[in-house]
């Protein structure tokens, strides 16, 4: 069964929405820019994540001038509160090509971000996470997830169905302990914890794999209360950075490490571009990733319907020829929904299809927002009922387009 | 707070005078490449927040002393365009500083990486070895430098012969 893309009325939305994001905003470096833009707005965010409450308030978090900034909107990101900075700034934030920061919201209404600073010349990271129980009016002061000295990057806050708090992120204590030894570590570990309503530990940071990529986002999902799943570019056996899935036995047990596909990228390269999951209600694991493997070349999903020990053949995504990047899945209702970028030498898209059997088949792709200049990742959130496209570009500012499926 | 903000944006302002690194703009890989051409040419893309690139960095400038007749450039191929100052740094403390280099300096960082290789989606480390003739052999990730010699050795080769 096929389902076609509702173009028109995505693209409405996209013109209200831009339009408003940029008036009280300055204009800057309009076109091939070649300074640094240096004020803490979200004009000069190169990157922007939101968080969608239950309540339907957009949160939107970004990065720009050494500051890490919070705003609401109550309409969708056509106005936003005004900025609260977590941090006072200057101060070197991880924008690395991965990297972002992020915010939850949980269902009581009190919210959590997150992100990492630089705190050498050696890249080595600090991850904080800063609090609000106002509603966004305000923000605790910043602590550090954990406090080794090693680095934190790519952290990552999830709320499990029980309104816990999880975290992970790829930590290099181990890398730092076997380099001490001699020994050879590859990449960065997977650590998590769970902290409590203040942001602070529960219990003390674990590391649930070793050797996993040191360069990439992780995507988080829940098979249950207290049973995070955890998708990430695993470094395998001589070298093979592929995909790997842990389902959490119980809170603080992580399962068995799982692999996604065999595309057999044998390098030790900074892809910079991590995957994506959802899982959805029927329990189906959806996964999106990027590979430059022997076996295949480019972005693919896969679905699993056995808890992550099996996953699909990949399905490639995108026009090879329009070098697609940046995929995003998402799972709402009984739709599943996917998004990546495609660029043309001169003109970015986003282009996504759905799924309403649980990923057995897609509708054709089609391109939902578009851009000629620079542009943040395509992301996907939902409101519980829709899905939509949060997209940042420097040219239109930012963007929430409904994405609209017609049966 | 608002003074060391402006502090910050004037030491931006002067990028040229604190490292010497050029502006890596749209329209730059044909400069670069035509700079050079009719020369073996080896170009190492590398990231400022990537690992694996920081730790290769100073194995170029021990091969830059090494062979004479290698012809390098550097290109810090940040997406977001990061402190001239910070590439500098790390350039400095790898041992490269009289090395061609050139950074990022343009935020459409899509068109870039589609200006040198419509097929390159952003990895790094990526070194390009480009013969006379214009022929690129691509390395991705951490370069063999052993690969590299060999690569010169038969350039050299091409020239006697």
């Amino acid at each position: 069964m096929m389902h076609r893309l509702s173009i028109a009325a995505s693209v409405v939305c996209l013109t209200v929405g831009t339009a408003v994001a940029q008036t009280h905003e300055h204009h800057h470096q309009h076109g091939g820019a070649t300074a640094r833009c240096t004020e803490p707005t979200l004009a000069c965010a190169s990157v922007a994540t939101p968080f969608l409450a239950s309540d339907g308030t957009l949160w939107l978090t970004w990065t720009a001038g050494g500051q890490v900034l919070v705003a609401r909107s109550h309409d969708g990101g056509q106005h936003f509160s005004p900025a609260v900075a977590l941090d006072a700034g200057p101060e070197h934030i991880d924008t690395g090509p991965d990297a972002r920061p992020r915010i939850v919201v949980d269902r009581t209404g009190r919210a959590f971000a997150s992100y990492a600073v630089f705190k050498d010349n050696a890249y080595n990271a600090t991850a904080f996470v800063a609090t609000s129980s106002d509603g966004g009016r305000s923000f605790s002061a910043p602590r550090p997830l954990t406090d080794d000295p090693a680095s934190q990057r790519f952290e990552t806050l999830a709320v499990d169905p029980d309104d816990r708090l999880f975290a992970a992120w790829l930590d290099k204590r181990d890398a730092v302990a076997a380099r001490a030894k001699g020994a050879a570590y590859a990449g960065a570990a997977l650590a998590f914890e769970w902290l409590n309503g203040d942001g602070k530990s529960l219990a003390p940071v674990r590391i649930a794999q070793d050797q996993t990529c040191e360069c990439c986002r992780l995507a988080v999902g829940f098979a249950g209360p207290g049973r995070p799943v955890v998708l990430f570019r695993n470094v395998f056996e001589g070298g093979v950075r592929d995909h790997a899935v842990m389902t959490f036995a119980d809170a603080q047990t992580p399962g068995p490490v799982y692999r996604v596909s065999v595309d057999d990228w044998h390098t030790d390269v900074c892809p910079h571009q991590g995957p994506s999951l959802a899982i959805a209600a029927d329990g189906t694991y959806h996964a999106a990733w990027y590979t430059e493997g022997d076996a295949r070349q480019g972005l693919f999903y896969a679905r699993s319907i056995d808890g992550g020990r099996s996953f699909s053949t990949p399905l490639p995504l995108g026009a090879p020829d329009h070098r697609p990047t940046r995929p995003y899945v998402l799972a709402v209702g009984d739709a599943v929904w996917l998004a990546w970028k495609e660029f043309d030498g001169e003109h970015a898209t986003v282009n996504a299809q759905v799924s309403h059997n649980a990923g057995q088949s897609w509708s054709p792709a089609a391109v939902v927002a578009r851009t000629d200049d620079a542009s943040d990742h395509p992301l996907l959130v939902s409101d519980g009922r829709h899905a939509l496209l949060s997209w940042l570009t420097a040219r239109e500012g930012y963007r929430l387009v409904p994405l609209e499926d017609q049966p | 707070m608002r003074a060391l903000l402006v502090a910050l944006m004037l030491l931006v302002a002067l990028p040229a005078a604190a490292s010497e690194l050029r502006p890596f703009e749209r329209g730059s890989w044909q400069d670069l490449r035509q700079a050079h051409a009719g020369r073996p040419l080896v170009v190492h893309f590398w990231g400022l927040t990537c690992g694996p690139c920081l730790v290769e960095l100073p194995r170029w400038a021990a091969l830059h002393r090494e062979r004479p007749d290698l012809d390098l450039v550097l290109v810090a191929a940040d997406p977001i365009p990061e402190d001239p100052k910070w590439t500098a740094e790390t350039l400095t403390k790898a041992g490269l500083d009289g090395v061609e280099s050139w950074s990022f300096a343009d935020r459409f960082a899509d068109r870039l990486l589609y200006e040198i290789d419509p097929q390159w989606r952003g990895e790094l480390p990526r070194t390009l070895m480009i013969d006379r003739a214009g022929q690129v052999t691509v390395i991705s990730g951490v370069a063999d430098l052993g690969r590299v010699r060999a690569w010169l050795d038969d350039q050299a080769h091409q020239t006697s012969g």
